[in-house]
């Protein structure tokens, strides 16, 4: 169940490197990197790689750290602002709820 | 007549002459305080057992509505509660608000006495989101009537910079209808009519300046709402059609939809003339 969580971050990150990520899709990705250790380090290797082939094809590299620098602190500063999509909680927390008694 | 005859002939008359049952949904909007709950508002829907209540709660940031039917069961009641949610997410780059829209179903039996804790911010104790599980205690009682009944509700906002609201859900079993024949600047008598939704059609004659109009009219249901939160929220529950056509069987003349609010509704006629409807809930039997 983990592991399936972790590929679709993973999927998410791959998505936000491309630049295809809205800004709540950012935030929700910003929230999770600061406590999930294994996908920053995947996001920190594609960058890497990315990194590496703008640079073989002879894009400078500073401006693509930058954007997508630019882009994550984007996500987390809006995630800050307004505590990410539904509100920080999962979707299920945000529900109402019925009990008797 | 044998006794046992005059007996069954005697319960089955009570059967059909049984008293009708009240439904009463009695609520209070109760916000959590660090010293002691604070009652933000109260107050009480009822009607026949069929009522459904309406409840709407907004805040800066999320918006519930959420539409409670029940279905007794014996000593007990289910209680069936079709929300809507918006929250706001944020802004768009032009400062635009963004909102997620959910619907969702909740169901839960209790018995009558019982008492109903609704949460519809969620029901989290966790850090800053405890603050916003405030709750809405619905208790659910029947009364015996001698007959069906008009709903009816009651509201008390004790906090006024709260948007609470409490609405009473009935579907019309009748409908008042009145009718009036408009030409240039003359007005026919008003006609009223009680219709029931979809029984069969009636000929209606309404005359103007002498000039005699004949009309097939009939008192339908609206279509289905197109939308979810429309279908939802039961948002055309007092709605109904009049539809419209000529006594030799042809073509409709048309339909007219409304509220049942007494706002005056208009269709025109091949004739020239404009039919005017009023739709309005039934006088008091």
């Amino acid at each position: 169940m983990a592991d399936s969580t972790h590929e679709q971050w993973l999927v998410q990150i791959d998505a936000e490197l491309d630049g295809e990520l809205s800004l709540i899709e950012r935030a929700a990705l910003a929230k999770h990197l600061a406590t999930c250790a294994h996908c920053a380090g995947a996001r920190a290797s594609q960058l890497e790689v990315r990194v590496a082939l703008a640079r073989s094809a002879g894009n400078p590299h500073a401006f693509v750290v930058i954007a997508l620098g630019t882009g994550l602190a984007a996500g987390w500063v809006a995630h800050g602002q307004w505590g990410g999509p539904g509100g920080g909680g999962t979707l299920e927390e945000s529900r109402g709820t019925i009990v008797v008694h | 007549m044998g006794l046992s005859s005059f007996t069954s002939l005697l319960s089955a008359l009570s059967l059909l002459q049984a008293p009708g049952t009240r439904l009463t949904y009695r609520i209070r909007v109760i916000e959590p305080a660090s010293a002691a709950p604070r009652t933000l508002a109260s107050g009480a829907v009822s009607g026949p057992l069929d009522s459904d209540m309406r409840l709407t709660l907004r805040t800066d940031t999320t918006e519930v509505e959420a539409l409670f039917q029940v279905t007794p069961l014996g000593d007990t009641v289910t209680l069936a509660g079709e929300f809507f949610t918006r929250r706001q997410v944020g802004r768009s780059r032009r400062g635009l608000p963004l909102w997620e829209e959910d619907t969702y179903r909740r169901l839960v039996r209790l018995a009558w006495s019982d008492t109903a804790r609704i949460y519809p911010f969620g029901n989290s104790t966790q850090g800053a989101r405890a603050s916003r599980a405030l709750r809405v205690e619905l208790i659910l009682e029947r009364q015996f009537a001698g007959g069906e009944t008009r709903p009816a509700e009651v509201f008390e906002l004790v906090d006024s910079t709260r948007d609470v609201r409490l609405e009473a859900i009935v579907r019309p079993r009748r409908a008042r209808v009145i009718l009036n024949l408009v030409r240039g600047d003359t007005v026919s008598a008003p006609r009223p009519m009680d219709m029931v939704p979809d029984e069969p059609s009636r000929i209606v004659q309404l005359v103007l300046r002498g000039r005699a109009t004949t009309l097939v009219l009939s008192l339908t249901r609206p279509d289905a709402a197109r939308s979810a939160r429309e279908r939802a929220l039961a948002l055309d529950a007092d709605v109904v059609c009049l539809r419209v056509s000529r006594p030799d069987g042809t073509e409709p003349l048309g339909t007219i939809c409304g509220r049942l609010n007494n706002v005056g509704r208009q269709l025109a006629l091949p004739n020239g003339d404009t039919l005017t409807a009023t739709f309005s809930w039934p006088g008091w039997r």
